[in-house]
């Protein structure tokens, strides 16, 4: 996933829209996100538009930890959101568990699924505007 | 294999068992270390750190919820000895004797709930208590209200001291016991001398209870369904809520029998 010169430079991650409506972010590697890096990664998403909704494709290729209260906000439940859905994508190490938590336990409040590559991303979260 | 990539096995390995172990213990504080390496060993502590969060977690929501219950239960009970103090209070502006039996009937009614929520809170599974102890105790309380002119009424007990139960049913047959044994002290022993027995036990499928007296008995000319004492009447209701089969025994003085269901509905 190529990282525009517009995407916002987050602690842990960069994180833009793409002209398709998708929202993009990209987990830096070695990420250890906690609870105020999912924050700033929320309001950086939730931002490209007020009165739309929109899925959001997370990289998550990288990610070296993440906390149980950055995986519960991430859920988006009992908070406004302006996320459709979410496509995550991994790969064999600890992107992989991480992914499956979030649709073992920490389940998110809208549909969500892994990825091991792009290929197919950009078709399921299209059907999600529709 | 090469000596290095073992002892990097072994050494990643043990870190991992260490730290399952410290969680299977409930301590949380140890995490286990995720490299740079990305490898399967990172993927497994990931896995490990994040179940340990939400063990923890679970552990915290569990161990609060018992503090609530257990506040619960102090508080119910507290109200329910303050409700039997201002009874007693009451009852120390008269002399008339009517008035303070049913006062002293309403407050034994009072204390062998408020018991429940006090066993309930004092002991560390706050969903059930033993009906041995809790028999025991109530009937010692029973016994010392009746006994303002002293009395020689001898408890003995049958109760099998495996049986738990909770507060649901505890509460009914709690209240049962307290009108049978109040009525062996008000009418079984004119001379003031008697045995109450009290059995509970347990069989595959049904709880058998039964609470007699060696006293005077009914009269052989009243029939049971005569009597109207609200003790009798409510030990009839009280036995409807636990579904019970009640059996009233008239042989060598008066004893009720409950049979009702282990599983509760």
């Amino acid at each position: 996933m190529e990282i525009p010169n517009t995407a916002h430079n987050l602690t842990c991650y960069f994180t833009w829209m793409g002209e398709d409506g998708i929202a993009r972010t990209k987990v830096k590697p070695g990420s250890a996100v906690k609870l105020e890096h999912a924050q700033e990664n929320s309001v950086a998403v939730n931002s490209f538009y007020v009165d739309r909704k929109y899925p959001l494709l997370i990289d998550a290729r990288g990610i070296r930890s993440i906390t149980r209260d950055a995986r519960n906000f991430f859920t988006t439940n009992g908070r406004q959101t302006n996320t459709l859905g979410f496509a995550i994508i991994i790969d064999s190490s600890v992107s992989k568990v991480i992914g499956n938590f979030f649709l073992g336990i920490n389940k998110p409040a809208v549909p969500t699924k892994l990825f091991l590559d792009e290929s197919n991303v950009v078709d399921w979260l299209s059907k999600l505007k529709e | 294999m090469d000596p290095n990539e073992v002892k990097y096995i072994q050494e990643r390995t043990n870190a991992i068992l260490d730290v399952i172990m410290a969680y299977a213990r409930l301590d949380f504080t140890q995490k286990t270390e995720i490299t740079d390496q990305g490898d399967v060993f990172d993927s497994i502590a990931s896995g490990v750190n994040m179940l340990g969060e939400e063990l923890e977690n679970s552990v915290i929501t569990l161990q609060e919820r018992e503090a609530l219950l257990q506040e619960v239960h102090h508080r119910v009970k507290n109200n329910l000895q303050i409700i039997s103090s201002l009874m007693n209070l009451q009852a120390s502006y008269t002399k008339d004797e009517k008035f303070l039996a049913l006062i002293r009937e309403c407050r034994n009614r009072i204390i062998s709930m408020s018991m429940i929520h006090e066993m309930l809170y004092r002991t560390k599974d706050l969903s059930r208590i033993q009906v041995l102890d809790y028999i025991k105790t109530l009937t010692l309380s029973i016994n010392s209200s009746f006994s303002g002119s002293s009395s020689d009424v001898v408890f003995e007990y049958d109760i099998d001291d495996r049986i738990y139960l909770e507060a649901e049913r505890m509460i009914p047959i709690g209240l049962i016991i307290n009108e049978a044994v109040s009525n062996s002290f008000k009418y079984a022993f004119p001379d003031r001398k008697g045995i109450i027995r009290i059995r509970f036990t347990g069989s595959k499928t049904h709880f058998c209870m039964k609470i007699s007296d060696n006293g005077i008995g009914l009269p052989e000319t009243i029939q049971t369904e005569e009597f109207e004492s609200l003790g009798i009447q409510l030990i009839g209701a009280l036995s409807d809520q636990l579904s019970a089969e009640l059996k009233i025994l008239r042989k060598n003085g008066l004893g009720y029998e409950l049979k009702f269901k282990i599983q509760s509905r």
